[in-house]
């Protein structure tokens, strides 16, 4: 529909209402969408697929937004957090979480902003992610392996990243 | 002959004994005189009648009379409530003494002066009631502080309320947000709509989206006047943070004609304080500037920001030629909700934010303005 790259988003909210007319919009502008409701459902959901970007609400009953997207991270190293919150406290929130969310951003939010987050976000989740890929691919290829096994050890490679 | 004898030697012990006596008294006197002189407790003593003999140093000092003004004159003269302080004399003469935790004198001034006063008869060898003797704390400054921290704490209360309210608002109102701009896409692709009704639809969702925005200013900006973290200090340069600052403001000034003219000390102005917070405050005064000019300059809008060195303070004045605040205004502008601007503009948080934050640094915000001239805005910040 657009010429933007297709942007995985997962979505991780406990106010449902928001997430369907959130997720409709998003799927409208081109984005692949997935939400989820709770922190639980959100790392069962990332055990299964890639995501670029996942957008996570910071206070949910269950495990918090600060926990869910260092547990996705670990799942997804190169996923990128967008911490959604409605509250004061996007300082505290900073302080317990500053070195993994991609960014902080107080709802309600203003959707073009959202939007320009998302993009932002994925854009540096490719950068981050093409280096690394190269770097390993890099050592395979000074690995002295075979056609074959080189070939195994890329395929795995791109699996690990999500690119199949 | 022996009688005789006798006689003198009783003398000179008593001349003995009475010399030691006098030291004794001299003694006791310099002792009562130097608590008198030192004490910062107002110390007097009166007649039997209330008139006033003797006024301590202290005394002196918290009423603004001299010993001279008040010897002669009825204590009661002295206190707000005459009748109320006569009451306490009486318990005192009656009892013996008297208390009374909260009792307003008036100083010289006409000033209230709040204090805690103990009464004490004071009697002769036989018993008999010569006179009071009063001690009273001044705790003016105490009872003042003391306000101070119960509307401190009120307003602490207040703000943790309103933080609650505007965090369970911001939800549903995320939740409007992304409703009803799905309408707004839904309406844009619906087929059969006659180019009226998609036209009133469209403006009807732009009017939504319109006072979500509205709410959201507010919701933030009372999350942001509740936020009490630490300022996270560093050093900087004040003359390049306020140039930054009107740069960031460029497009509120673009189609407007105002001139805004800098007036910076010469040399560099170097603080270590929190630049973002500063930088907030900045925002909020020169856009009220701005505003303020609009409203009554239209052509000839001039808003002036200097800068001076004094002390251990840097001094930032924000200076324009508005239509100036009125003199009773001048305190309500940092309350709460106070806004003069049409509904849906101003949230009335924007000043007590900025008194919040300068006070957060420890510095102060003072103001200077006459109506129909303009309006300067000073704020004091410590060098470090």
């Amino acid at each position: 529909m657009t010429d933007q790259p297709n942007i995985r988003v997962l979505l991780v909210d406990d106010e449902e209402t928001l997430l369907e007319y959130l997720s409709k919009r998003l799927l409208k502008l081109g984005f692949t969408v997935k939400a989820t409701f709770s922190g639980e459902q959100a790392i069962e959901v990332a055990k299964e697929e890639h995501y670029d970007v996942a957008v996570v609400d910071l206070k949910m009953p269950g495990i918090d937004g600060v926990e869910t997207q260092k547990r996705l991270r670990q799942i997804q190293p190169f996923l990128q957090c967008i911490v959604l919150t409605g509250h004061g406290s996007i300082e505290s929130a900073l302080e317990s979480g500053q070195e993994d969310a991609f960014q902080y951003l107080l709802k309600p939010v203003d959707h073009d902003d959202l939007v320009a987050a998302i993009r932002e976000a994925h854009k540096k989740k490719t950068e981050v992610q093409d280096a690394k890929f190269r770097e390993q691919l890099d050592q395979i290829h000074k690995s002295g392996l075979g056609a074959h096994g080189m070939r195994k050890a890329i395929a795995d490679l791109r699996k690990i990243y999500g690119l199949e | 002959m022996d009688s005789n004898s006798t006689l003198k030697a009783e003398l000179k012990r008593l001349t003995r004994e009475l010399a030691s006596h006098k030291i004794e008294l001299h003694q006791t006197r310099g002792y009562l005189h130097s608590i008198l002189q030192n004490s910062t407790d107002m110390i007097f003593a009166t007649e039997v009648t209330g008139i006033v003999i003797s006024f301590s140093k202290g005394a002196e000092k918290a009423l603004g009379y001299s010993v001279e003004e008040v010897i002669g004159r009825s204590i009661e003269d002295l206190a707000e409530d005459q009748e109320g302080f006569h009451h306490v004399m009486a318990t005192c003469e009656e009892r013996g003494c008297s208390m009374a935790p909260d009792i307003y004198f008036r100083n010289k001034e006409g000033k209230r002066v709040h204090c805690h006063a103990s009464l004490m008869s004071l009697t002769n060898r036989d018993g008999q009631r010569v006179g009071t003797i009063g001690v009273c704390r001044d705790i003016t400054q105490w009872k003042k502080l003391q306000d101070d921290l119960i509307q401190v704490d009120r307003l602490a209360e207040m703000g943790r309320v309103a933080a609650g309210v505007a965090h369970e608002l911001n939800n549903p109102m995320a939740v409007i947000t992304e409703a009803s701009g799905w309408a707004g896409m839904v309406i844009k692709d619906a087929k059969g709509l006659s180019p009226e009704d998609r036209q009133e639809l469209e403006d009807v969702i732009k009017k939504i989206s319109a006072q979500t925005r509205r709410c959201r200013n507010v919701t933030h900006k009372l999350l942001d006047f509740v936020r009490d973290s630490a300022p996270s200090k560093t050093d900087f340069d004040i003359h390049t943070l306020i140039k930054e600052t009107i740069d960031f403001l460029k497009p509120e000034l673009k189609h407007t004609p105002i001139k805004i003219h800098l007036n910076f000390a010469e040399e560099p102005l170097s603080v270590n304080s929190d630049p973002k917070l500063l930088e907030q405050v900045l925002v909020n005064f020169i856009t009220n500037a701005i505003h303020a000019v609009l409203e009554k300059q239209g052509n000839q809008g001039r808003i002036e920001i200097g800068t001076t060195k004094a002390d251990s303070q840097v001094e930032i004045r924000i200076t324009d030629n508005g239509g100036g605040i009125p003199k009773e205004a001048r305190e309500e502008i940092f309350d709460l909700f106070y806004t003069t601007k049409p509904p849906g503009k101003g949230t009335g948080l924007g000043l007590p934010i900025c008194r919040n934050i300068v006070g957060n640094l420890g510095g102060k915000i003072t103001l200077d303005s006459e109506v129909g001239v303009g309006t300067t805005f000073t704020i004091q910040i410590p060098i470090s």
